[in-house]
Order: structure tokens, then sequence, then C-alpha cells
């Protein structure tokens, strides 16, 4: 093989490489890391990130980004909780709040198409703070506990020992997955990213797609919020404060270009996991949280430079 | 008497088609010299080499008999090699001081290098008396007009000692007025015994500025003369080449049903242009660069906003109103855009998506993509354009330039295609592949589809085209069938003189 394919190959398959050397270290490093119950709990905790994560990868696809999706998540799960505290009956509380994510992801999709904001990084600022300021004026700044059994279990029980929260992201990875692979409107996502002009020019309905787009990304928060309510039994308006950056990272280290066009709902998963695993080891070797940072910022900037020397090498 | 600056031998090629083929060429101090040819005869090729923007693949440049160091244009600027470029290029929001002290702000001592405002000031005053005009130093330079933008530069150049100044189409966004104050300036500029390169079509305005010409024609320098000796005749004749043959010419009449009917249509920079295209037509839209071609195809295809005018497909009572790019593709309407890379192609995606980036019809079921006719679609386009790929899955980023070019075609290979426009459609490949683009492209209008081609290749034109129609700002200003066209009128017309 030559060097340039086998420098292709090798950045394709970095992230999956790289979560096996990770498993590898921890697991000869520390005795607790390859139990099944910590395996589990890695699973559990890299869940609500996963989903964020999926979103993001959408709107990452068209060259975009959405910072708005932790403050989504927060307010989600004070609106969620609102109503489950209010009696709301379960199914009803929780379509309502896929359907608020699912607004406000839609709101920053028209805020960039209609009023033609020069980036999203604007308009899903924006969005961000409005939506975090919302979630603390609802809840009056304190969490909102004690959610009803026929809301939390479908969230946070398990079935047959595998957690619901991972099986809610198997099936939201499955569908994002169809929708960008399968679907005219995921093949529309990958040609605007990747180069929006052609797109345009051969007829795709950019606006639209792109509204499209943050509206997945919002819904996804959404879902997010019911996993992350039921397992904290409570609406809590700072929930998810700082975890647009996070999904963002598990996006980039799954391989997806920050360019656009370029990403998959594999490496998203691998992505979310590596950070969760990179997180569960570093507690089991009782790395302190600061070094933590440390690390899990030179993790995404090693998973960037492999991602500029594959642009380059498809110069 | 030795040339101040002299070119020998220069040949450059770009991904193997040869730009410019063993050129020779010395300019001299005091004199203007104009570089003249048709788009693409290597006159910007020419003008970068010696800059130092390129690096040539053989031959050199001497400033003073010195041999330049090839491709090093901070070198080139340091020694006296001023361009000026079509486009001037500014930093719009610093001051016309800032901009001509730009990388080499006079500033105090200290780390704090603040900026010494007098002087800077001072020294733009001094470059632009030099250039002899007088505009308010503390001017943000994107406020100014082109005009002045452009005589910023020319100070900036000025005051750097540059010794040979190159303005790259000097003229092509002055008024009168302006155009007037350039020559003035050029006046002066030969006077102090600098060398003036000025790169243009308009051939008046060279005569106005320079005494000296080169033509070239496909690389090649095909003529060097004392402007006084030669006439517009003879340099368009030059430009045009004697030899341009009508082999191939198209075969068959045109049937008569009008399949594209474009009237009075106008936008930012299209005035009023009407034409109709019929069955089996190959219209040929020639023009100089910027003659509002590729704007007229874009404004037809509704990719382009429309100021008046409409675009209709079909004749009488069957005809159906085109706005907009989706109403276009949904009415058989296609574009071949000019740059297949930026416009055209999704470089990273493989030849299957990038085939099917206009979906064809049936080409998904409540927006799944069906996904076997779309790859019997991309087969199809393959087999049929013999498109070389390594797979249908292969990067279009991976293909040589014809193929690339032939995968956007083969968008528009279906039958419900009726009008296909295309802008440069042989740009940047290769003879063969040209060629059978040529035979796709002949084959498309024997089955029936109108097509509409720019071109700044007149051969091509010459070749394939029914009828031609010559733009020059942004307006029909000639048609000439088949068998009136020749490479001399059309050059006449869209560069404006009498051939």
């Amino acid at each position: 093989m030559s060097r340039g394919g086998a420098r292709i190959l090798l950045g394709r398959l970095a992230p999956l490489l790289g979560l096996v050397i990770l498993c590898v270290v921890l697991a000869l490093t520390s005795p607790h890391f390859l139990t099944a119950d910590n395996l589990v709990n890695v699973l559990r905790q890299s869940s609500v990130n996963a989903l964020l994560a999926l979103g993001q990868l959408v709107v990452i696809i068209t060259a975009g980004i959405d910072l708005s999706i932790g403050s989504i998540l927060g307010v989600s799960s004070v609106v969620l909780a609102m109503q489950l505290r209010a009696g709301v009956p379960p199914l009803a509380a929780v379509t309502g709040t896929l359907v608020l994510g699912a607004l406000v992801g839609l709101l920053n999709g028209l805020l960039l198409t209609r009023l033609k904001l020069p980036h999203p990084f604007i308009s899903t600022l924006g969005t961000m703070n409005v939506a975090r300021g919302a979630a603390m004026i609802l809840a009056a700044g304190v969490p909102i506990s004690g959610l009803p059994d026929g809301f939390r279990m479908p969230f946070n029980g398990d079935l047959f020992g595998i957690p619901a929260a991972v099986i809610v992201v198997a099936i939201a990875g499955l569908l994002v997955h169809l929708l960008l692979e399968r679907t005219v409107y995921g093949r529309d996502l990958f040609a605007i990213g990747g180069n929006r002009e052609a797109a345009r020019l051969a007829g795709v309905p950019v606006s639209s797609r792109l509204e499209l787009a943050y509206l997945v990304s919002g819904l996804m928060a959404a879902v997010s919020s019911l996993v992350l309510a039921a397992r904290m039994n409570s609406g809590f308006p700072l929930a998810g404060t700082g975890a647009e950056l996070d999904a963002i990272a598990a996006v980039i280290i799954g391989g997806a270009s920050f360019f656009g066009g370029v990403g998959t709902v594999g490496g998203t998963l691998i992505g979310a996991l590596f950070i969760g695993l990179l997180r569960n080891g570093l507690n089991l070797l009782d790395v302190s949280a600061y070094w933590q940072m440390i690390v899990i910022g030179v993790v995404i900037v090693a998973a960037v430079v492999i991602d500029v020397l594959r642009a380059r090498q498809g110069d | 008497m030795q040339p101040l600056l002299e070119a020998t031998g220069i040949t450059k090629a770009f991904s193997g088609q040869l730009a410019l083929s063993d050129v020779s060429v010395s300019f001299f101090a005091g004199e203007g010299h104009a570089v003249a040819g048709e788009n693409g005869a290597g006159k910007s090729t020419l003008m970068s080499v010696v800059a130092g923007i390129l690096r040539a693949d053989s031959g050199e440049v001497r400033l003073d008999g010195v041999a330049l160091p090839p491709g090093d244009v901070v070198e080139a600027q340091r020694r006296g090699i001023g361009l000026v470029p079509q486009e001037p290029q500014g930093a719009p929001t610093l001051t016309v001081a800032e901009n001509i002290s730009l990388g080499e702000t006079p500033a105090g001592l200290g780390l704090l290098r603040m900026i010494d405002r007098g002087r800077l000031n001072r020294i733009a005053a001094d470059a632009l008396k030099l250039a002899g005009v007088d505009i308010p130093v503390e001017a943000p330079f994107g406020s100014l007009r082109l005009a002045d933008q452009q005589l910023v530069l020319i100070a900036r150049a000025l005051h750097r000692g540059s010794r040979v100044l190159i303005l790259d189409e000097p003229t092509s966004s002055l008024s009168t007025r302006e155009v007037e104050r350039l020559y003035e300036v050029v006046a002066r500029m030969k006077a102090s015994g600098r060398a003036v390169i000025a790169i243009s079509h308009r051939l008046e305005e060279l005569r106005a500025m320079t005494e000296r010409i080169t033509v070239l024609r496909d690389g090649k320098r095909v003529l060097t003369a004392a402007l006084a000796d030669v006439t517009n005749a003879d340099v368009v004749r030059a430009m045009a080449g004697r030899d341009v043959t009508s082999a191939g010419a198209p075969q068959q009449a045109p049937a008569v049903d009008v399949v594209l009917d474009v009237a009075g249509l106008g936008s930012a920079r299209v005035a009023e242009v009407s034409f109709k295209v019929r069955r089996g037509e190959i219209v040929g839209l020639a023009g100089l660069l910027g003659a509002g071609r590729s704007r007229t195809l874009h404004a037809i295809f509704g990719s382009e906003k429309r100021t008046r005018g409409s675009v209709r497909m079909g004749a009488g009572g069957g005809a159906i109103e085109v706005k907009s790019v989706r109403d276009s593709l949904a009415s058989g309407m296609g574009l071949v855009p000019e740059d297949r890379r930026g416009q055209g192609l999704v470089l990273g995606q493989s030849v299957l998506t990038n085939v099917n980036l206009v979906l064809p019809k049936g080409g998904h079921r409540l927006g799944f993509l069906s996904r076997p006719l779309l790859l019997e679609t991309a087969l199809d386009a393959i087999r049929e354009l013999s498109i070389k790929a390594s797979s249908v899955a292969a990067k279009v980023a991976t293909l040589s330039g014809g193929n690339q070019q032939k995968v956007v075609l083969a968008r528009f290979l279906r039958p419900d295609t009726r009008v296909l426009l295309l802008d440069e459609p042989t740009r940047g490949v290769d003879v063969g592949a040209k060629e059978e683009i040529h035979r796709h492209l002949e084959s498309m209008a024997a089955r029936g589809l109108g097509l509409v081609m720019a071109s700044s290749e007149i051969p091509e034109l010459l070749r394939l085209c029914h009828r031609i129609l010559v733009f020059r700002e942004g307006r029909i200003v000639g048609e000439m069938s088949r068998a009136e066209a020749t490479a001399e009128g059309i050059v006449a017309l869209a560069a404006g003189v009498a051939a």
C-alpha cells in the first residue's frame, strides 16, 4: 500500500484505533476497569453526551456548529419536570419536551437561513443564552425533583442488564444513521457541507435542509434531557452547562471534519465513548478533574491534527 | 540598448497543459509595453512569472542583466518589479496611508512599537505625490472608488522603488475621466525612466499608454512590434490566429421548435439579453472576460437574481416560465458551471453521489434514496461518457479534470433534459477529453436538446455552434451564423474595435 493510502486508512480508523488503545492501557493500569459493572457504568454515563453528539454531528456535516444544545438540554429537563410534577401523563410530557427541543432547534435554523446571520456560531450562541435564561426563570434557579416512576422506568431502568439509556442511544443512532446515509435529506446535508455552491446549483434546497439539520440537533438535545432527568430524578436548570463542547469533541474525535461534508454515526458514538472511557479511567487512576481537562484538551487537538492531515491528503 | 527587464525562454505548464511555451520578451526603460491576447493566451501567466508569483518550468527573468530568483515575489519586489492587479487588493478598513506602508509601518522603538502616525502620513503623501495624484491619506482604503484604490496601489509600488510597473487590465473598471488620469500617471512614470507593462484587450487604450506591443496566442509569442507600425486589424489577426480551421463544422441544420426563449433578461451585470434556442441547436456565447456571458447563463438558470425579463422553456401555449434553479431543473434545464471544483462538484464525495447530485426521476421514495437506481444511473454515465474512475465509490477529487467535467455533464444525460447551459465546458481539460466532450455535446444536440455554451476559446465555438452571440459589457453586441462567423470578426466585436 502506498504511503498516502496508508495515511488515509489510518485517518479513517483513527477513532476506533484510539478507543482500542485506550481500553488496553486502562485495562493494564487499573484492575477495576475491565469489570462488567464499570463498563456498563461508562456506557450509561456516556449516553447523554452520545445523544447530544448525534445531533451535533448532523450540524457539523453541513459545516455548521450548534452551541445551544447544552442549554436546550437544560430548558427541556426543566419543562419536562414541570409537566410531570403538574400531573401531565408521562407520554404527553415526553412528547411536549421533544416538540420544544425541535422548535428551539428549528429557531436556530431559521435565524441562520431567514435572517441570514453570518455564521451559526452567532445564532446558536444567542439561543444558547436565551434557552439557559429561560430554564433558570422557569425553575426559579433550583432543581425540580421527584419525578414519577412511570416516566423514569423506560429511561433509567434496565432491559436484560442493558441500561435503557444505552438502548435509547442505539435507537437514536440508528435513526440518525438512516437519515444521513439513506435519505435525500442526509445526502443533501453532506453535499451542502462539502460544497454549498455546487449543492445550490444542483437544485438542493439549501435553506430548508439547514433548518432540518438544526431541528434534529435540538430534538436530540431534548432526547438527552429525558435520559438525564430520569437518571437524576429531577429537572435541573443548570443541566448540560458546557455539554455542547463535549458533544463537539465527540464528533471531531469520531473523525468528522470541522470543514463539513464528512462524518459518521459510528465514529461519533466511538468519540462519545472515548471521552467517557477517558474520564472513567482517569477517575479510576485517581487523576484529578483538573488534569482530566488537560488530557481531554490534548486529545481534541490531536484528533483535529489528524483531520487536518487528512484534508491535506484529500487535495 | 540593454533592456531593463528581459524574460527569455519562459515555459510553464499547468498539470500537463502548456500555458507558456518558450516566450521571450524584452522591456525597455522609459517605454510602455502592451501585452495582449485572448483569454487564456498566457498574458497573466507571463506577468506572474515576471513578478515572481509563479515559478517557470524553464527560462529566466533578468533585471538589469541580473537573473531574478525564480518564484520569489518578495525579492522581485525588492529589486523593483511592482504588479498592480486587476482587482485592487488592499486592506479595506485601514487608511490609505496604512495601506501604502503595510508591512513596513513606521513605528517607534521599544516593545510597544507605537505607530508613528505623522511619519506614516508623510510617507503616504510623498508616495502619492510621486504618482502625481491627490487622495486623502487618512481615508479608509475601502471607501475609495476602484480607480483611486488602483492609484494608491500604483503609488505604493512607486514608493517601494518599482522600476518596472505591471498593470493588469488597468482600465477595466474605470470611467473615461479616470482613464485619462491613469494615462497621465503612466506618462509621468515613463518620463522618469521606468518601464510600464500594460495587459489589456482594449487596443485604443493600449495605444494611449504604450509604444510597443507583444501579442500572445496559445502560450506562444506571435507578434512584437512598435505600435506605430501595426494596425488594429493586424493585432486582432495576431490575437485570433489565421489558422482557425472550420473542420468538424456543425452537421445538421437545427430543427425549428423553440426550446428556450430568453426575453429582455436583465440582472446586476446583464442588460436586456434576448435570444431563442431551437431544438438541436448549439448557441455559442462569445466575449471577453467579464463581458457577462457567465452571468447571463446564471440569470437564465435562476441561480443569479434577475431584475427584469423572463425565461420560458418550450414555445407557444405549452411554454413553461422558469424562475428559480428548482423550476429550471424540474422542467429539464441543466447548468454545467464554469468552475467545476468550486461550483460543479462536491470534491470529497464519490462519483456516485456527484452524478446523482441532481436526483434522477424516481431517485427517492418518501425521502429514502433508491440506491439501485442511483447506482445504475452512475454506471450508465460512466459507460456512456467513458469516465475513467476506479469505481463509482471513487472520490471525484482523485479524477482528472476531463473526467471530473464528464461527471458534471453526466447529470444531464437523462431523457428529461431539454436544455443544457454550459459555461466553459472544456476549460482545463486535456486535448483528448476535450474532443470527447465536444462529441458528446454534438450528440446531445443531435438528440434534440438545445445547448447554450459560453466559451473563451473561439475555435471551440466555431467548431460546435450553429450560431454565435457576441457579448460586450453585459449585452449582446452581435450575432453571427456559423457561415458568417470568423475568429477575427468575433474578437473585433468583443473588443469593440473595427477589424
